[in-house]
């Protein structure tokens, strides 16, 4: 028989060896000692799922893409100026039909293939022909005819009818240039890889994992807005994909990453010290804004919209929902557009007026706080497929002025499906671009995205007008007219100007936004 | 002879039942995909396109023949159910890539987290179960008798972070995210072995606590067997029967349960992949892994019946009874 001591014995006994288990194995596991940093890390948000900076247009792609792949042309992210990067020079003739390139002769891919006239024909070719599948580029080559090889290194680019945002178009990464084999391969197999001549090449992508890219030995043409010549200064760059968020602050304190993609709003002022470094910058285009379909009851009228506008407080709605780097909505165009003009004092919050103008035109405020005329309700419903913080803030604001806004808050599939039938009130969502085009875009009847439902033709006259402008201080002035003609006639309701807010150490130098705020590392260096 | 037509017997039904469920699986989910709102070529053509997406009909025809997504629902859903029989379970809609060539890279990394999450929790929980067994007082057996419910009751992605905290983050003993080295295994697996561990705890301790009131163990007790031999030769075999039906509904919940854990752990695997597919409404992969998980799922079970006809002979002998009746009718 035991006796009760040798039991107390025996039981104290296994605990301390699975302890003492644990530990073993804990220690067979512990981490690598800190290494050179000639290769770093970038935390990403999410799975780029396509590599082909062409064909995708996810943030996280296009911020490993850029690295991979290189324009024609180059902008200038604060002034918007267009200067020399894979071509020396370009001219366009007076109506925007014809572009003409003349290319660096000492440019190769990283297949050692050269770059050639040929290669750009090819490149717009295949892009054209992949149609929708490369949405954005298809409306960048709106209207495309085709393109000549005139010379081994002139090119000359045709369009059917005046293209205004081709030449900023082709500084994005969207018409970034890959070699001739990729242009060969399906859109599919584009995804997996991608050949370019930039500063870096893909080494591996693993799906849900990690995507390594590696610097291009023998680079030598940085576009002269960036900050040194020659090879980039890291030897690898590897971006583990990490989408929880207090993983990805949680590794950049402990120095598990040196730079974080998307620091959240919340946690700004943690980061916001000497150690480390914070990059933020408005995404240029429409910013997130209700989208008027103007064919419908309520939406159709005028007044109503302006009652909107009035009593949408922006700079509450940046405060509760928007990074502490962003400025509060200010026009139909975000303040990071190149011919952006202020409509601050045509949209002011008041929410007096915007009762005031209820009130006279007969909307009586009902038994539930919600107004009505002649028994119609002042409800509409907004169909989106994020920012539900910002639609719910901006409800929240309406509902006090007595008008009712629903939200429907669906998959970025039924969005664009409500978009082809046209079943909808009002949309929200921001339009990324670098180009005030992005108003005919958005507004236009003949555009292909067609969100905005309006039939206006003095607005309509004027979309088109700006697209076939070829002199800048002319457009600039369409284009202020317009934004001022979007706000009068409230075409458009803006709540929030979106940034790109990422994070790193503070011994990280040299990270930079393009015109399209995606994150260039060419210059990327990280001191001991 | 006689051994072999009882085995067909016994086996006979149950592969039937096995293919029984693997296709109704595939019908559900055919059913719930096709008839959920939206459609989800659109769907693919977004998540690529983002804010920038434009829908033309006639490329959306020509991509519905590319994904086989073109005829009618008949057509489709046999179709796809031929083409799976032979082992094609078509392309991602989102990706382009192959549906079996996704499964097959982030299977191993589930299958990884999920062996090691059993292996975990099954051990802690037989170790717990013999502390309690073997503690001198009641309050300290009642006490241990407690801790395992907190392994269901505290979610995967509080518990996942806490560990990362903790062990990656202040420790810095063992990585916070990835799948690429094997130690970046052992937190996700043990964050899942919490509530694998916690359920298996359950039916396995029960068992092992009513068999110690047996007559049995009280003629052990009193030959003077020690504590550890008793429950080692004659606790733990009665305990095996219904230990193993846990397990067997337990590998089945791993093997589509990871998805949480994926996500906080940053790690590839089926779980995740699955997210993303019904998010994306990528319906060539979810039907793609659901049949997969649906016949793994199946197959454990399948092989649980037949352990059950090894271990216990009756359950063989008695021909068609069901093993699982005979366990419900246990006293």
């Amino acid at each position: 028989m035991n006796s009760p001591k040798n039991r107390v014995l025996r039981w104290g006994i296994a605990p301390v060896g699975a302890l003492a288990a644990l530990g073993l194995l804990a220690s067979c596991a512990a981490g690598p000692a800190a290494s050179p940093k000639t290769d770093i890390t970038m935390a990403v948000t999410g799975d780029p799922v396509c590599l082909d900076p062409q064909q995708v247009t996810l943030t996280t792609a296009l911020n490993i893409g850029r690295q991979v792949v290189d324009s024609l042309i180059d902008q200038d992210a604060e002034t918007g100026e267009l200067v020399p990067w894979l071509a020396e020079s370009w001219e366009t003739n007076d109506d925007l039909t014809e572009f003409t390139f003349e290319l660096r002769d000492d440019v190769t891919f990283s297949d050692e293939t050269a770059l050639t006239a040929d290669t750009v024909v090819k490149n717009l070719d295949a892009l054209f022909e992949m149609g929708s599948t490369a949405s954005l580029a298809s409306q960048y080559l709106a209207g495309y005819e085709g393109s000549t090889a005139v010379d081994e290194n002139t090119v000359t680019v045709n369009f059917e009818s005046s293209n205004a945002q081709f030449l900023q178009g082709a500084s994005t990464i969207t018409l970034g240039l890959v070699s001739d084999a990729t242009t060969e391969l399906s859109a599919e197999d584009r995804c997996q890889t991608v050949v370019g001549t930039g500063p870096f090449t893909i080494d591996s992508y693993v799906a849900n994992d990690s995507v390594v890219i590696a610097k291009r030995v023998g680079y030598d043409w940085a576009s002269e807005l960036r900050g040194h010549s020659g090879e980039a200064l890291v030897d690898t760059v590897t971006f583990p994909i990490t989408p929880e968020a207090g993983v990805r602050t949680g590794g950049l304190q402990t120095g598990e990453f040196d730079i974080i993609q998307d620091l959240p709003a919340v946690d700004e002022t943690r980061f916001d010290t000497a150690d480390y470094n914070i990059y933020a910058r408005g995404n240029p285009g429409m910013p997130t804004s209700l989208v008027p379909n103007t064919t419908r009851p309520v939406v159709s009228d005028e007044i109503v919209r302006k009652a909107m506008l009035l009593a949408t407080d922006r700079a509450e709605i940046t405060a509760l929902t928007g990074s502490s780097q962003s400025q509060p909505a200010s026009s139909a165009l975000s303040s990071a557009t190149p011919g952006y003009s202020s409509q601050e004092d045509a949209m002011a919050y008041d929410l007096d007026a915007a009762t005031a103008l209820l009130d006279d035109n007969g909307w009586v405020v009902g038994s539930d706080g919600i107004r009505e005329k002649d028994g119609q309700r002042l409800t509409m419903s907004v169909t989106a497929f994020y920012g539900q913080d910002v639609l719910e803030a901006t409800q929240i604001q309406l509902a006090k002025a007595g008008i009712d806004l629903q939200l429907n808050i669906v998959t970025a599939g039924d969005f664009f499906g409500a978009i082809a039938t046209g079943d909808y009130d009002f949309l929200s969502a921001s339009l990324t671009r670098t180009d005030p085009d992005v108003l005919r875009v958005t507004f236009s009847k003949d555009a292909v995205s067609k969100w905005a439902i309006i039939d206006d033709a003095e607005l309509e006259s004027l979309l088109t007008e700006q697209a076939t402008t070829a002199d800048t201080t002319e457009r600039t002035a369409l284009i202020a007219e317009i934004q001022e003609m979007i706000i009068d006639r409230a075409y458009l309701i803006p709540l929030l100007e979106v940034a790109q807010v990422h994070a790193s150490t503070a011994n990280v130098s040299g990270l930079t936004f393009d015109s399209s705020s995606r994150l260039i590392m060419y210059d990327v260096s990280v001191s001991e | 002879m006689t051994q072999v037509k009882a085995w067909a017997s016994y086996l006979l039904p149950k592969i039937g039942q096995f293919l029984f469920v693997v296709v109704a699986t595939y019908t559900l989910v055919f059913v719930l995909v096709h008839f959920l709102p939206g459609d989800p070529l659109i769907a693919a053509l977004a998540a690529k396109g983002g804010a920038s997406t434009v829908i033309d009909p006639a490329e959306l025809d020509a991509l519905r023949v590319q994904y086989g997504l073109d005829g009618t629902l008949w057509q489709q859903y046999f179709g796809h159910l031929v083409a799976a029989a032979q082992g094609d379970l078509g392309v991602s809609i989102s990706t382009g890539v192959p549906v079996t060539e996704m499964i097959a890279r982030a299977f191993p990394f589930s299958v990884q987290i999920a062996s090691l999450a059993l292996l975990f929790g099954v051990t802690s929980a037989v170790l717990i179960t013999f502390l309690a067994y073997a503690a001198p007082w009641p309050w300290l057996r009642q006490l241990l008798l407690q801790i395992p419910p907190f392994g269901i009751a505290v979610p995967a992605f509080l518990s996942g972070l806490l560990l990362i905290s903790v062990f990656a983050f202040a420790l810095g003993w063992l990585p916070s995210a990835g799948a690429r080295s094997f130690d970046a295994a052992i937190l996700p697996a043990i964050t899942l072995a919490l509530p694998v561990g916690a359920l298996f705890f359950q039916v396995f301790s029960s068992a092992v606590l009513e068999a110690q009131n047996s007559p049995y163990v009280f003629t052990a007790v009193a030959k003077g067997v020690p504590p550890r031999r008793i429950f080692t030769k004659h606790l733990l075999r009665n305990a095996l029967l219904p230990s193993i039906t846990i397990l067997g509904l337990l590998i089945g919940y791993l093997a589509g349960g990871t998805a949480v854990v994926e996500t906080v752990f940053s790690r590839d695997g089926i779980g995740r992949m699955t997210v993303n597919a019904v998010l994306a409404r990528d319906i060539n992969v979810i039907q793609g892994v659901v049949l997969v998980v649906g016949a793994i799922y199946a197959l454990v079970n399948l092989l649980v019946d037949v352990a059950y006809g090894f271990i216990d002979p009756r359950t063989r002998i008695g021909g068609g009874v069901p093993s699982r009746a005979r366990l419900g009718a246990k006293k």
